[in-house]
């Protein structure tokens, strides 16, 4: 019965570069290329070389906010992966100490994440009405608390051996290891995100998850899995901070939830769900990176370097509102 | 003085694409109990709205006393002493009676709430009603007929001098509904005057003197309740001939593709039995409320029925997600088009293939020139009104919308197609279009399951009508026996007065 009026629909979409430019990825791009440029200017000690030698610690938070961007996308959030971080790390330590064989010592840091995370998602899928940021933000007091407990009077502990972990640290040339490993989990989630059904499905329950239940999409499976995912991702986050710090305290992975959740939202991801890319996640997060480093090497302190990138978050927010206001006020104009 | 307290005239109000009211007048006496009838989608809330400042007419004018006035909010209506109860008050659960009471006119001194003659003023209020609980009782611990007086003492605490009931026996029991007749005529007499909206006619018989009639969101008339036979006022209802409006082909009915057996589920429906054949259009019909969304919700999996069997081709079904419905060929088209139905924030091709991306996925990964060419074919296919299938599902009209949810159920290959509401929010043009998909669904042998509750439309498209009232199936219908005067009867509960007054015809 085709088409009675004859009516046909077209299926090219037209693309520019203007609009390649004009998208907040595109903007991003720019600004990333602007702060290199500023810390060039500001700090004589960076460059190529010296950025890598820092980045590794900054690093393990990227680990986090590839799943926080999947959470976010849902419509989720998961406030709770720090602590899971640190009770990972911890751990991994105490299994590391009790002399258990590498991998296996590897093994407790990823399986405790992914328990935590499991716990999460459990809660979550089992009582839907549940609002995740308060079910995560108790996970994260009851996480962070049994790795207090566990850590004792001491609140911390250190690797007796760190040869294995050191080795972790490594580099090819100036590269550190975890550099490519974040590349290629990075690389994964972005396909994954943007060419599988998976991905697909993950917008689609955050646009409208009602709807793609009534579509047949297994809604709370996903959101289970996806929670779970972001404890596993807080697992492999604890084993790499654990070779750069040689141990673990109870600050441990301390405010990584915020920063992951603030690098996603400055990438151009919707706390609403839906909206927003991993590219934009993942650029933003290196921007960041770049900044924390060029201004820690001019010895500012640190606490003005929060109060100037707390500053860009909500100006990072608030920017696509204010075009957003001045588009419809130039239609009224027009109109008028 | 003018003979009506409240007179309007030539009200049109606009929704974007749906004309809502089309010049309706309305005029209401000095302590009369006036009834407002009409079927769903008639009119009537919106009506209700424009006269208790919710929504601005676009056309009309509205006189208190003889004199126009023009509200530009519910405050003013409130101010000129008009005040609304709604079917499901609405209301503060957690705030005590009285504060529910004068919530928005609070009894104050300097800033301060008069908590003491607050109570004591509701107090009074609730004696004058016969109210048998505390003004300092929570709201949320009250029945419904209680918090509909809490509503009642309300509109009465703003010294209303008309008070419009909209649907306030539909959730109350028969003695709860005795109770609140004695309050509305006790209001009367005390020269309030009510409109009363309502589905039952017993409500009518029993109150009002007067009845006024929308149907299409248009004045039909005016009429004395003594004076007019049920009959009549059934056919001014509904009555309306556009037979031609329904193109339903002659098909020849298969073997029975659906049966559902004994279907429960506690609170909702109770003991739910049909079949649907191949090529046959079964009409589920019934009042709002009577149980027809939710028996279709248990059979898809969006729900689960307590008990009961379903059966696909005579081999009996478990269904416990819409994914295991859609396996076996089962797909519901749901009422709520923007919320359960469409990714709005989406272009048409995706939410098309939405259901059935791992249908043309190689190991995972989507196949998008693929998906673009199969929707791009199917929403032709149902005529959709879009340039690309890149266009914003939320920019299409009301129909469209509907006509892409169609194109989604036929990406896969379905035995069954249950449309809930198909045609909810649409304009008449873009109706008729949606009833040639449907047939033509019949003709490729599709069974298909109707829901609604505009009769021309189930009288036009159905090959049989199972009428549902209070969770159970009250009648079967069919396409030759079937009359709206007939379904109305099944749909409205059993009680004495539309007994005596209903013509058989049958």
């Amino acid at each position: 019965m085709a088409g009675k009026s004859g009516r046909t629909l077209s299926i090219t979409q037209e693309s520019s570069w203007k609009k390649a430019v004009f998208s907040w990825e595109g903007i991003l791009i720019l600004l990333f290329i602007a702060v290199n440029i500023l810390c060039i200017c500001i700090s004589p000690n960076y460059n190529l070389k010296n950025v890598l030698r820092e980045m590794p610690k900054y690093l393990t938070e990227v680990f986090l906010l590839l799943p926080m961007a999947y959470l976010l996308l849902l419509g989720e959030i998961d406030i709770s992966v720090g602590a899971s971080v640190c009770l990972s790390a911890t751990m991994a330590c105490m299994a590391c100490n009790a002399g258990l064989p590498f991998p296996l010592v590897l093994l407790v840091g990823l399986a405790v994440g992914t328990l935590c995370g499991a716990v999460n998602g459990f809660i979550l899928t089992r009582f839907t009405e549940l609002p995740p940021m308060i079910v995560t933000l108790g996970t994260q007091i009851v996480f962070r608390g049994i790795a207090e407990i566990t850590l004792g009077s001491g609140g911390s502990i250190s690797l007796t051996n760190t040869k294995q972990f050191h080795a972790m640290a490594g580099k090819i040339g100036p590269v550190p290891y975890m550099f490519f490993v974040v590349i290629l989990a990075a690389a994964i989630y972005m396909v994954v995100l943007g060419k599988t059904t998976f991905g697909r499905r993950v917008y689609a329950i955050g646009s409208n998850s009602l709807a793609s239940y009534y579509a047949g999409i297994h809604v709370q499976k996903i959101r289970f899995f996806v929670f779970t995912l972001a404890g596993f991702m807080a697992g492999v986050s604890a084993i790499f901070l654990t070779s750069v710090l040689y141990g673990a305290n109870t600050t441990t992975g301390n405010g990584f939830e915020m920063d992951a959740i603030a690098m996603a939202v400055f990438g151009g991801i919707s706390t609403a769900g839906g909206k927003g890319k991993l590219l934009g996640a993942i650029i933003s997060a290196f921007t960041i990176i770049c900044l924390r480093i060029g201004l820690g090497q001019i010895n500012m302190n640190p606490q003005v370097i929060l109060v100037i990138l707390g500053a860009l978050l909500v100006l990072a927010v608030l920017l696509p509102n204010l075009a957003k206001k001045a588009r419809s006020m130039g239609i009224m104009a027009k109109a008028a | 003085m003018s003979e009506y307290v409240l007179e309007l005239q030539g009200i049109t109000k606009i929704f974007p694409g749906v004309k809502a009211l089309n010049k309706v007048r309305f005029q209401l006496r000095k302590g009369e109990i006036h009834a407002l009838m009409g079927e769903n989608g008639a009119g009537k809330s919106t009506f209700i709205k424009v006269i208790t400042g919710v929504h601005k007419a676009e056309e009309g004018e509205m006189f208190l006393d003889g004199q126009k006035v023009d509200f530009r909010g519910p405050r003013d209506a409130q101010n000129a002493g008009i005040a609304a109860v709604y079917q499901h008050p609405t209301s503060y659960p957690h705030l005590t009676v009285a504060e529910n009471i004068f919530m928005g006119h609070e009894e104050v001194k300097a800033g301060f709430i008069q908590w003491k003659q607050m109570n004591e003023k509701a107090a009074a209020l609730l004696k004058e009603l016969n109210a048998d609980f505390k003004p300092t009782a929570e709201m949320g611990a009250l029945s419904v007929a209680q918090q509909q007086m809490v509503e009642i003492a309300k509109a009465l605490s703003t010294n209303a001098k008309i008070v419009i009931l909209d649907e306030p026996t539909a959730a109350l029991t028969k003695n709860e509904s005795e109770e609140l007749y004695r309050i509305v005529e006790k209001l009367r007499d005390s020269g309030v005057s009510i409109i009363f909206i309502s589905h039952r006619f017993e409500d009518m018989y029993r109150l009002a003197t007067r009845v006024t009639v929308f149907r299409d969101s248009q004045y039909i008339g005016t009429y004395d309740v003594d004076k007019i036979t049920n009959a009549d006022l059934i056919k001014a209802m509904v009555g309306r001939e556009i037979k031609d409006m329904f193109p339903k082909p002659e098909v020849k009915i298969g073997s029975e593709v659906l049966k559902v057996e004994g279907l429960s589920r506690m609170g909702y429906f109770k003991d739910v039995s049909f079949t649907v054949h191949q090529g046959e259009i079964l009409g589920l019909t019934g009042l709002v409320g009577a149980g027809r969304t939710e028996v279709v919700e248990s059979i898809c999996g969006v729900t689960q029925p307590d008990s009961g069997r379903v059966f696909l081709e005579g081999r009996q079904v478990q269904v416990h997600h819409p994914a295991d419905a859609m396996k076996e060929g089962l797909i519901l088209l749901p009422e709520d088009r923007q919320k359960e139905g469409l990714i709005l924030s989406w272009g048409l091709g995706r939410n098309v293939t939405l259901p059935v991306i791992s249908k043309y996925a190689k190991n995972s990964f989507t196949d998008e020139k693929k998906e673009r060419e199969v929707s791009k074919q199917l929403l032709e296919e149902v005529d959709t009104k879009a340039i690309s299938v890149f266009d914003l599902a939320s920019s299409l009209s009301g129909g469209n919308q509907q006509k892409v949810v169609v194109a989604k159920a036929l990406a896969q290959e379905m035995k069954v197609v249950i449309m809930d509401e198909p045609t909810k929010g649409v304009d008449v043009g873009a109706k008729a279009e949606i009833y040639q998909i449907m047939g033509d669904l019949a003709l490729k042998g599709y069974a298909i399951i109707l829901i609604s509750s505009e009769m021309p439309e189930i009288l036009g498209m159905s090959d049989r009508i199972v009428v549902m009232c209070n969770g159970k199936v009250s009648g079967e219908l069919k396409r030759g026996e079937a009359t709206q005067e007939a379904i109305l009867e099944l749909a409205m509960e059993k009680s004495a007065p539309v007994q005596e007054g209903v013509a058989n015809n049958v």
